[in-house]
């Protein structure tokens, strides 16, 4: 009677143990999808082009599951040993995939690597789990039933993953938060089975120490999603926001979508990967172009490398100096491989110096004289900004342009902001320069306005342009210094550091384009 | 480029998103008292035994005090090529209430903060002005000044019904009624401003010892502030705040313990003119009249030696005898000078002249107003609902004068700054407030400058990175009412035995830049012609 009742209660937590052990089969198998799916939007998030991404992720994804089954093989010894670290390991992977790959993609070169580095060793564990369980579970069941009943529950949590996925975790926890749950999730499993198997107690708490370990790290990732995330911050843009970042100075954000990709700086579109070809043309050919000789160029702002990018296209130009603000902003434009793709290297070619100091400074103290001056500012929408197109700025750049040198300034929209156009032109004049208003369309800013500015006339258009520009040539070089009536000149005061009227006037013109 | 405007607003909203988790920060704010000279002052106000002279210096002239009225008594001597010259200071520098400070985010003031542009017939100043390029040309008489010395815009907002508002004469939630008080009463500073006396001199100029004598006008000096303004009607809340704002920001008086003279001087007496600037346009650095001060200090070649606190003057038959203390070697030195000027304040000189036969009736006329300033660096910087952040940053209806934004002049974009924040003791007595200011510690001042700029910027105090603090016993002269043309002034700046002298902004009335430098050049031009 004894023996017999002892028997039914082995037999019950035997039973009890494999229901158990299935319900993680369920779990494991939620997780594993979500990794994959997790990897393959932030592929396509962050490289672009879905289908592609989407594909080759998946395909690597199943194969690196085939190498982690076939791995499985080699696995001898205490199985639920084995299986309980692995849990903990795919946790620790798959949990931080998303943030690391978030953190990593500013830093690295070919990012790709990392990509699929995380995919190969996240299917590699994922693969090795099933066939170690089904392993375990073999001694008490029959193998039809063991097959039946893993890949049963293998299957729900995959569709479970693949409902959950699109409707409620990335829109409500964001792809970051997502990977760290699911990751808790796996080390939750280990923790468990820790718990619950008694031959465990051997290595109980030899364990404990990771688990603990992993489920705090993860919880400090949840934490400081914020940080590499805002996740309020993804909804306020229409494209998938793919890199945000505040710095000392800004915060910047690129988004991306299926055409394009688009840089903006506190709120401020900067460039469309679309159209920027016009913007930065008409800033940087009209001048240049008209400069005799060997160059020095002087690029203030434009930490993006789009206008150097320009400016490297004529061999006789000898060095090009770029100063902007933000060390940040010029880092990523020199080490990611998408955006060096789209300023084509630019800001390291060995002709070119990045300066990362305030213009203002620099230029106060700099002795070097340039023969072209690129001022590639945001626009003044505050203070400190306003006092980059002060007349006083104006002046101190006469100290650093050669005696037949050029400088070119954006100077915001002419048809939006009327009066902040004419008097950026009006402000170079009262610094003693002669100055070429002109301005051409760019599709995702509008009608926008450049002045250039020279110590006397001396602007002759109309020589050789670089080859392979898809934008400026003679006749938009004609066109574009016609301003039709509601763009033409008007009266305005001097922009001084004293009075601010730029910033007056552009809060004023822009105001009512602002929600 | 850029399709959408900035919203342009709140720079700390920037670093709520990016770092939650720093928010919650423990770290605590660095910070402390910085240079209370005050120990010294106290032995020799309490009679002290101080040990005997173990030293004697012979010289020409003696000038104790290195504050502005001081450096502009040696600049003058300088020019004028007297020798034998030498100044002693108590405090560790030179400067007085000009002295300033600096760390790696910004210099920063500790006291005076900016110098309006002078009326052309300042011509002492207007020289100075143009010696130190702060005035770059002049086109018919009209002075250009430095553009980056101008203050740059914006200059000024008031934070009033949870808004800051533009400029600091109360616009927002105002009636009809204090519209038209305040504009009445401008009306009237305008005409005073223009106004002359029957002597043909402008009844309020700096300094204002060239002001006309016309009782019409000096007899005002016999009322408060509020007296004439209650006598003209005047009784609008947001009127009264700002015209009693305006006294406490200069002369550290309320709208009782200011004359009604010196309540409208601060009004009718700025007729600067500029080629590039409006008659309004103050002049201000990041250092504040540090700026000016350093070149002063910067002019002087006469040796000066600091840390010596002169405590005893006694007029002897070889020359005047200065005991001079030096708190480092706990020695006294003795100068012996033909001439001394005493560049320092009343309230010191009424026990440095004890062994001084001389009748000085100043002494129990003299009220000063205690300051506390602080510098307060932050890691943000604060904006707020409504104009952006300004140069000076006032809110309505506190007792402190508001904030400067030190880093204004920086061209340097910077998402850090140091506020200079100024707090004067303008009700009850100053002796009460004097000793209530020195017994609270820094973390008791921490407290209250959080307190305090928190009102407007709610939050500040994790943006906070350090607080230090300066506390002015004696900050500034009050023009209470009789002073400024009352005859004890005028007969304490008259020579002793045409060998001490007198020069102080105290001596004026009012404590400003113009008036020390005025006195500086007045009282050396005295030693020289005698």
């Amino acid at each position: 009677m004894v023996k017999g009742a002892d028997e039914q209660t082995q037999m019950q937590e035997k039973k009890q143990g494999q229901g158990l052990l299935l319900f993680s089969v369920f779990v494991i198998a939620t997780c594993g999808l979500i990794y994959e799916l997790v990897a393959g939007t932030m592929a396509s998030y962050l490289l672009g082009d879905s289908v592609t991404q989407f594909s080759t992720v998946i395909g690597v994804y199943l194969f690196s599951m085939g190498i982690g089954s076939w791995l499985s093989g080699q696995v001898e010894g205490d199985l639920l040993k084995w299986f309980i670290r692995i849990e903990i390991l795919v946790g620790l992977v798959g949990g931080c995939s998303a943030p690391s790959m978030f953190l990593l993609f500013e830093h690295v070169t070919y990012f790709r690597i990392v990509l699929y580095s995380f995919v190969v060793l996240t299917g590699i564990l994922v693969g090795l789990e099933i066939p170690i369980l089904m392993r375990i579970l073999k001694s008490g069941i029959e193998f039809k039933d063991l097959v039946a009943r893993v890949f049963t529950f293998d299957y729900i949590g995959a569709l479970l993953a693949s409902l959950i996925f699109p409707l409620l975790l990335v829109p409500y926890l964001g792809l970051i938060r997502t990977s760290l749950v699911f990751g808790i999730f796996n080390i939750a499993v280990a923790a468990y089975l820790l718990y619950y198997f008694e031959e465990t107690m051997r290595y109980r708490r030899r364990l404990l120490v990771p688990v603990l370990l992993s489920v705090v790290a993860l919880l400090a990732g949840f934490v400081y999603a914020e940080r590499i995330m805002s996740y309020s911050e993804t909804l306020a843009f229409q494209d998938k926001v793919i890199y945000s970042k505040s710095t000392h100075y800004q915060r910047m954000v690129l988004t991306r979508n299926n055409r394009e990709l688009k840089l903006f700086l506190n709120g401020n579109l900067q460039f469309s990967s679309l159209d920027e070809y016009r913007y930065h043309e008409a800033l940087v050919h009209p001048g240049l172009h008209a400069l005799k000789g060997s160059k020095k160029v002087l690029v203030l702002g434009g930490g993006d490398g789009l206008a150097v990018r320009e400016v490297l296209r004529y061999p006789d130009v000898a060095s090009v100096t770029l100063v902007d603000l933000d060390p940040a902003m010029t880092q990523l434009f020199r080490s990611n491989e998408m955006l060096l793709q789209l300023n084509k290297r630019s800001l390291l070619s060995p002709k070119v110096r990045v300066v990362n100091d305030d213009a203002f400074n620099w230029v106060r103290q700099d002795t070097t004289r340039f023969d072209f001056i690129i001022i590639d500012f945001p626009d003044p929408s505050n203070y400190s900004l306003g006092k980059l197109y002060s007349s006083k700025f104006y002046e101190e750049l006469r100290h650093v342009l050669s005696d037949s040198g050029i400088i070119v300034v954006q100077a915001t929209s002419p048809l939006i902001a009327r009066k902040s156009f004419w008097c950026v032109g009006h402000t170079m004049q009262a610094a003693g320069f002669v100055t070429v208003p002109y301005h051409i369309y760019v599709p995702s800013f509008g009608e926008w306005g450049y002045i250039m500015a020279m110590r006397n006339y001396g602007w002759h258009p109309g020589a050789d342009l670089p080859t392979g520009l898809k934008f400026i040539d003679r006749n938009v070089m004609k066109s574009m210094l016609l301003f039709p009536p509601d763009m033409s000149e008007v009266t305005t005061e001097v922009n001084k550091l004293n009075n601010q009227a730029l910033v007056n006037y552009f809060e004023d013109e822009w105001a009512p384009y602002v929600h | 480029m850029k399709q959408v405007l900035a919203l342009v607003g709140v720079s700390f909203a920037g670093r709520y998103l990016a770092g939650c988790a720093d928010v919650g920060r423990d770290r605590p704010i660095q910070g402390g008292i910085v240079g209370s000279g005050s120990s010294i002052g106290h032995m020799i106000r309490d009679g002290k035994a101080f040990p005997p002279p173990s030293q004697e210096v012979r010289t020409g002239i003696l000038i104790i005090g290195g504050g502005i009225s001081g450096l502009s008594a040696a600049r003058w001597l300088q020019k004028k090529g007297a020798e034998n010259v030498i100044m002693v200071e108590m405090g560790d520098e030179t400067g007085g209430n000009s002295i300033f400070g600096q760390n790696k985010v910004s210099a920063y003031p500790w006291a005076a903060h900016y110098l309006p542009i002078p009326d052309v017939a300042n011509t002492t100043l207007i020289e100075f002005l143009t010696e130190i390029g702060v005035i770059t040309g002049f086109t018919d008489g009209v002075p250009a000044y430095n553009e980056y010395h101008l203050c740059h815009d914006p200059e000024e907002r008031l934070y009033i019904d949870g808004y800051w508002q533009e400029g600091l004469i109360p616009k927002f939630g105002i009636t009809r009624e204090d519209e038209a008080q305040i504009a009445r009463f401008m009306k009237q500073a305008e005409d005073h401003r223009s106004a002359k006396g029957n002597d043909g001199k402008f009844a309020f100029c700096i300094p204002l010892d060239a002001s006309s004598a016309d009782e019409e006008y000096r007899k005002l000096d016999r009322i408060s502030f509020r007296q004439f303004l209650n006598d003209n009607g005047y009784t609008s809340k947001p009127l009264l705040w700002y015209l009693e704002y305006c006294c406490k920001d200069d002369y550290g008086s309320g709208l009782d313990s200011t004359s009604a003279w010196a309540g409208m001087h601060y009004f009718a007496s700025r007729r600067g003119k500029a080629t590039n600037a409006s008659s309004s346009a103050v002049l201000t650095w990041p250092e504040g009249n540090g700026y000016l001060m350093s070149a002063l200090r910067k002019h002087n070649t006469y040796p000066v030696r600091t840390g010596l606190a002169a405590f005893s003057v006694a007029n002897t038959d070889t020359g005047v005898s200065v005991d001079c203390y030096d708190g480092g070697k706990k020695s006294t030195v003795r100068i012996v000078a033909d001439k001394v000027l005493l560049c320092t304040p009343q309230h010191v000189n009424k026990y440095l002249l004890k062994q001084v036969n001389a009748e000085r009736s100043i002494y129990d006329k003299v009220h000063y107003a205690p300051w506390v300033v602080a510098n307060v660096t932050c890691d943000g910087v604060p904006e707020g609902k409504g104009t952006a952040l300004c140069w000076d940053n006032v809110v309505y209806g506190r007792q402190s004068v508001g904030y400067v934004f030190a880093n204004h002049q920086n061209l340097v974009r910077k998402n850090e700054g140091v506020l200079t924040w100024y707090l004067p003791f303008t009700e009850g007595s100053p002796k009460d407030a004097r000793k209530a200011i020195y017994n609270k510690t820094i973390e008791d001042w921490k407290k209250l400058v959080l307190e305090d700029l928190a009102y407007a910027h709610p939050g500040i105090e994790a943006f906070v990175t350090r607080i230090d603090v300066k506390v002015w016993g004696h900050g500034m002269i009050q023009p209470v009412p009789g002073y400024v043309w009352g005859a004890d002034r005028t007969e304490a700046m008259r020579a002793i035995d045409g060998r001490i002298f007198f020069a102080h902004s105290d001596l004026s009335g009012i404590s400003i830049f113009e008036e020390a430098f005025s006195q500086g050049i007045r009282a050396a031009e005295e030693m020289l012609a005698g």
